[in-house]
């Protein structure tokens, strides 16, 4: 081996000199991004430079003013099927696509892991329902299911199994498949429906008692199973608390009604802010958190014996974090009316929170009301008293639970078969039963594999909700849609069901994240 | 597993120990009845599938149910309001994707050895399984008898098979010598059994005409070649597999496999009207001269020892493409210039000897040519007259639109993939924006925004067909998730191997190009399969749009029909079993490729 050769300080230099700019990686690398970036942006601006000119030519003003602005819309269903406002029909169809993706989601996962589990039993019978359910569901698309359980259900009985003589109002007693208490027709099923009644606030903080109490009651139980060993139910015993605090609370929950005036005053408190109180406040804790975050990331990036290596990327992410912060500071600067706005609906909280909490003692917290059925023209249909699910609901809710189903079965079948043998040889070993070895040992580890591919699994269910507009299920689609054939408004209605949707991929991913990072095998 | 040296000192990895054959008696014991919950669940699950079945079977075969709509407007499905007189054009490409199959079945050695054990089993439980369902199913009694007739020829067949076995248990039956089989009886029924013949007369008022007899001669004759020509291909593609070099064959096959549906679009469905002056005096000389000179340019930029020179001729003629812009000129020229450019700019990448350098030249005559009478069709008026914009409709618009999109995603993928890994941050920045904004919209509002809102962003005088800025939609939706699919091969792909690329010296593109992007294609070879049968059964989205796609034609247009009012399910049934039938066979294709090629298993 030789000595490597020092170079003399001339040569190096000579090296240095003789790549020339148009050479040299790191200017034609920011060349080439900068560019790119350039002609992005260029297109962007012709392109939102022509629609400009063309919505002009058409006479089409852009703006959110039809979200203030009156229309003609009648909603299939929802929390209010007669919206006075654009933006109140745009809040029932994201209510009602929250709606059937929620629970669709709950369901779906029921279903997928009896999919699963029957596609892994020992009984062959039970094994070929499981592959035919996945297989027939799966290779037809969800549309085409959806529309045709839709076409399925519209040959259930009309609404005339009402007296078709019966005056416009509530049936009487006798009629429906169980005296008027469950209705099925072509217009969907109604149930008796149980609603949130004037108490259920102050039985809220019963509850929240409760759950606290449940809380150290768990953990009290779970030290007793570590140190005796025995089998303690923690989870029970927390449930237990629980639903013995929900049914004292019952009949106590008027005690609570001092609640009322704290919340007042917390809204007087705010009232009494000032605005540039609350800019200084918003900016100097945006400030603060870019600093942290700054502090945090250079300590990560810290080497074992403390020393600092950055790249262009690290300080590129640095310089992206206090623009951040700036940015926020600009925002609250510019819009006085983002602080005001912020503290009008602070303030607006807490008073509601005071009417809510001041009722009258003997308010219940929980009630109900059975189905009624309404004959508004022509059409007999179900009125508000019941719980009802629509024609359309059922389609897409269907649709979508039989279809992930099938996904999820998958997917969790996957994360079964993944977990090693010889966990299960453990389990027998250490003399676990079959149910347990299942409960305590495969499916956790399974569940931990197959969460990131389970919650794909939840962003799409959700996205899929929108081909409720195929079967007239008043989705915020739907929605928006008849929004813009009515006012031309079709840009503002995307964004807002673009940012609907984002906001829901967002959510879902956050709290899978989250319960990934719980769940991940901590490595060394 | 175990692993076995084999005699050529390559480990191969010996098969998991098959499970012991058990006589039915102990099989049924051990697989339905190992006790009472077993027992139990056999039962429940028996008598619910039954039910199903009976249901289901009820639904579909019930008197009131009117198979005529579908039977009748067999054409509607599968090509629209394609004019009845051209159809010799929809047969021509048909018969030229069979060649195309039944060549790349012989050249890839297709199909695989079925033993006469395994082909007994499955004929005997297809009979059981037919005869039950003849039994549950609401037919006629003459009909009743016909299928358990056919039920029992299936045993009949399963019965003959097992001697066969019985005899010798190594013989076995070529899986495509089975399908060319079926598929010949199919079409033989079509000659001999009285399906009826059914047809349409008159133009505003659609009546149906059912007559007794076998189907129409214009339905039979042109299958029955249509299945010749397939079984004529196979033979021609055995002749030339052993004439010809093997890889060169297959890949100038993969590229007519790319090819040929555009050219059947362009050129045979949709029948260009070309005026000859313009072919012979300006597209043909333009096309000529950009071969001839791009050629000759290409073949000097791709010395080796060229150094800056080349950037900087390359740079030029990327400047001459874009200034075009400014001044007035054919369009193709334009477009000519630039891939020039960008020809050129690429030219480093792929230097190398004379044969390397030769070959770079001839993919640029390749592509030109191709380029030149694409857009040269596209811009020619079509002949064909429909009623709407679009000649095509029903499986043909699914297809054609699935076909695009996978095109036209796949580059866009591999591109957004390799930004959104490289150690670029504005790129990064760019892809991953992209990527995660797309991916958290759903598809329906990506469409309606691309048929309602493209043509707002279009420059003044320029018109896009709606179903061509839909499939952009589509295409750029899909290339998101394209590109999540690559990202993860790309990441698959071991640190060693770069440091290997760039200890000989490669480039960064000649790294990615011939040691980064082959191994990362490989290894997502499985999840885009499924990503492009997903993209096939989400064209039905287009319904919604209001295109006349299959769902819309079995949705919206048949049950519109006067005599077929109210035949929705029947329909709708039909559409899913034809999308179930695609998708089905599509991913057992799939699978049984991987596992043959082995993918996924290193």
């Amino acid at each position: 081996m030789t000595a490597p050769v020092e170079q003399p300080p001339s040569t190096r230099l000579a090296v240095a000199q003789r790549v020339p700019l148009w050479r040299d990686v790191v200017v034609l690398k920011w060349f080439t991004q900068v560019s790119l970036l350039a002609v992005v942006l260029a297109a962007l601006w012709l392109f939102v430079g022509q629609a400009g000119n063309n919505l002009r030519a058409k006479d089409i003003t852009i703006g959110f003013d039809f979200i203030d602005r009156p229309v003609d819309i009648q909603l299939s269903e929802g929390i209010d099927t007669l919206p006075n406002s654009g933006g109140r029909a745009l809040w029932v169809g994201m209510v009602n696509t929250l709606r059937v993706a929620s629970v669709g989601i709950v369901f779906s996962t029921i279903l997928g892991i009896f999919v699963a589990l029957s596609r892994l039993s020992n009984n062959w019978m039970l094994r070929k329902v499981g592959a035919m359910w996945v297989e027939s569901l799966r290779n037809v698309p969800l549309l085409v299911q959806i529309i045709f359980y839709s076409s399925i259900l519209a040959t259930l009985p009309r609404t005339s199994f009402l007296d078709p003589t019966a005056a416009a109002g509530p049936l009487n007693q006798n009629q429906g498949p169980i005296h008027n208490w469950l209705h099925i027709s072509n217009k969907g099923v109604s149930l008796p429906r149980v609603f949130i009644a004037d108490g259920f606030y102050q039985w809220a903080i019963v509850i929240l008692l409760g759950a606290i109490a449940a809380h150290f009651v768990r953990k009290k139980r779970l030290k007793q199973h570590d140190d005796t060993g025995r089998e303690t139910s923690p989870i029970l015993w927390a449930a237990g608390t629980l639903a013995i605090f929900g049914f004292v609370g019952l009949f106590i929950h008027p005690v609570f009604s001092f609640v009322g005036p704290i919340m007042g005053g917390i809204a007087s408190l705010i009232d009494s802010l000032t605005i540039p109180m609350t800019q200084a406040v918003i900016s100097i804790v945006a400030v603060l958190l870019a600093l942290r975050w700054i502090r945090k990331f250079r300590t990560d990036r810290r080497s074992g014996s403390g020393h600092l290596n950055l790249s262009d990327d690290d300080w590129f992410r640095m310089i992206f974090a206090g623009l951040a912060s700036a940015l926020v500071i600009v925002v609250i600067y510019k819009w006085t009316g983002l602080s005001s706005w912020l503290l009008n609906s602070g303030q607006d909280l807490f008073r509601l929170a005071e009417t809510k909490f001041n009722v009258d003692g003997a308010a219940r917290p929980f009630d109900a009301m059975r189905p009624d059925v309404l004959k508004p023209g022509n059409f007999a249909n179900y009125g508000k008293n019941g719980l009802t699910m629509t024609r359309g609901f059922a389609a897409v809710f269907f649709g979508v639970t039989f279809y992930h189903s099938a996904h999820i079965g998958e997917i969790v079948r996957g994360g079964i078969l993944s977990v090693p043998k010889g966990q299960v040889e453990a389990a027998s070993a250490v003399g676990l039963n079959r149910a347990q070895s299942l409960r305590r040992v495969i499916l956790p580890q399974a569940f931990r594999i197959s969460l990131p591919p389970l919650g794909n699994q939840y962003l799409s269910l959700t996205k899929n909700t929108s081909l409720a507009i195929a079967v007239g299920y008043s989705d915020i689609v739907q929605v928006g849609q008849t929004i813009y054939n009515q006012t031309g408004k079709a840009l503002p209605v995307m964004s807002v069901w673009m940012l609907f949707y984002l906001a829901c991929s967002l959510t879902i991913s956050v709290v899978v994240n989250f319960f990934n990072m719980r769940l991940k095998l901590v490595e060394r | 597993m175990t692993e076995i040296q084999s005699s050529a000192g390559v480990p191969v990895i010996a098969a998991p120990p098959q499970e012991p054959h058990l006589p039915p008696k102990e099989w049924l014991k051990k697989n339905l009845f190992s006790n009472v919950g077993n027992t139990l669940i056999t039962i429940m699950t028996s008598v619910v599938i039954l039910s199903l079945a009976n249901g289901l079977l009820g639904f579909a075969f019930g008197s009131e149910r009117q198979w005529n709509a579908v039977a009748v407007n067999s054409r509607l499905y599968m090509s629209f309001a394609y004019p009845e007189a051209q159809y010799n054009r929809i047969w021509f490409s048909f018969a030229t994707l069979l060649v195309l199959a039944g060549l790349s079945m012989a050249i890839w050695r297709g199909g695989t050895r079925m033993p006469f054990a395994r082909l007994a089993k499955s004929a005997y439980s297809f009979g059981v399984g037919l005869a039950i369902m003849v039994w549950l199913a609401p037919l006629s009694t003459s009909g009743t008898v016909k299928w358990e007739i056919a039920a029992g020829g299936l045993l009949l067949a399963g019965f003959i098979f097992n001697r066969i076995a019985a005899q010798d248990e190594e013989r076995s039956l070529s899986s495509l010598t089975l399908l060319v089989g079926t598929l010949a009886s199919i079409i033989a029924t079509l000659w001999f059994i009285p399906y009826g013949r059914h047809s349409f007369i008159g133009d505003r008022i659609p009546q149906v005409v059912s007559e007794p007899g076998t189907v129409a001669f214009s339905t039979k004759l042109p299958w029955t070649i249509m299945l010749f020509v397939l079984v004529g291909a196979y033979y021609l593609g055995i002749v030339l597999r052993d004439r010809l070099p093997e890889r060169r064959t297959r890949s100038v096959l993969m590229g007519f496999w790319l090819i040929s549906p555009i050219f059947l679009i362009y050129l045979v469905l949709r029948d260009p009207a070309f005026t000859m002056n313009h072919v012979l005096y300006t597209d043909i000389p333009l096309v000529l001269g950009f071969l001839v000179v791009g050629s000759l340019i290409l073949y000097a930029l791709t010395k080796p020892s060229l150094g800056e020179i080349g950037r900087i001729i390359a740079m030029l003629i990327l400047l001459a493409g874009f200034g075009s812009f400014l001044t007035p000129m054919r369009m193709i020229i334009r477009i000519f210039l630039i891939a020039l450019g960008l020809f050129s700019l690429a030219a480093p990448t792929f230097s190398g000897d004379k044969s390397t350098r030769r070959r770079y030249s001839s993919i640029w005559s390749g592509f030109i040519v191709i380029a030149g009478w694409l857009i040269t069709a596209v811009n020619t008026p079509s002949t064909v007259e429909v009623p709407g914009d679009l000649f095509f409709g029903g499986a043909t618009l699914t297809l054609i639109v699935a076909f695009f999109t996978v095109i036209l995603s796949y580059p866009l993928g591999v591109l957004l993939a390799l930004a959104r890994t490289s150690n670029m941050p504005i790129f990064r920045l760019l892809a991953t924006t992209f990527i995660e904004f797309v991916r958290g919209v759903p598809l329906i509002t990506i469409l309606i925004f691309f048929s309602v809102m493209l043509p707002l962003f279009l420059p003044e005088g320029m018109r896009l067909p709606e179903v061509t800025s839909v499939t952009i939609g589509y295409a750029l939706f899909s290339a998101a998730y394209v590109a999540e699919n690559i990202r993860g091969g790309l990441q698959s792909v071991t640190r060693g191997q770069h440091e290997a690329a760039e200890a000989v010296g490669m480039s960064t593109s000649q790294k990615t190009v011939f040691i980064i992007l082959p191994q990362a294609l490989r290894m997502s070879i499985p999840p885009m399969v499924g990503h492009t049968i997903g993209t096939l059964k989400e064209t039905s989205l287009l319904y919604i749009i209001g295109l006349f796609d299959l769902l819309y034609v079995g949705r919206s247009v048949i049950p519109n029909q006067t005599a077929f009012i109210g035949s929705t399910r029947e329909n709708l049934l039909f559409v899913s079993v034809l999308y179930w039938v695609i998708s089905y066979s599509m991913s057992k294709a799939s699978q049984r490729i991987e596992k043959r090629v082995g993918l996924g298993e290193r």
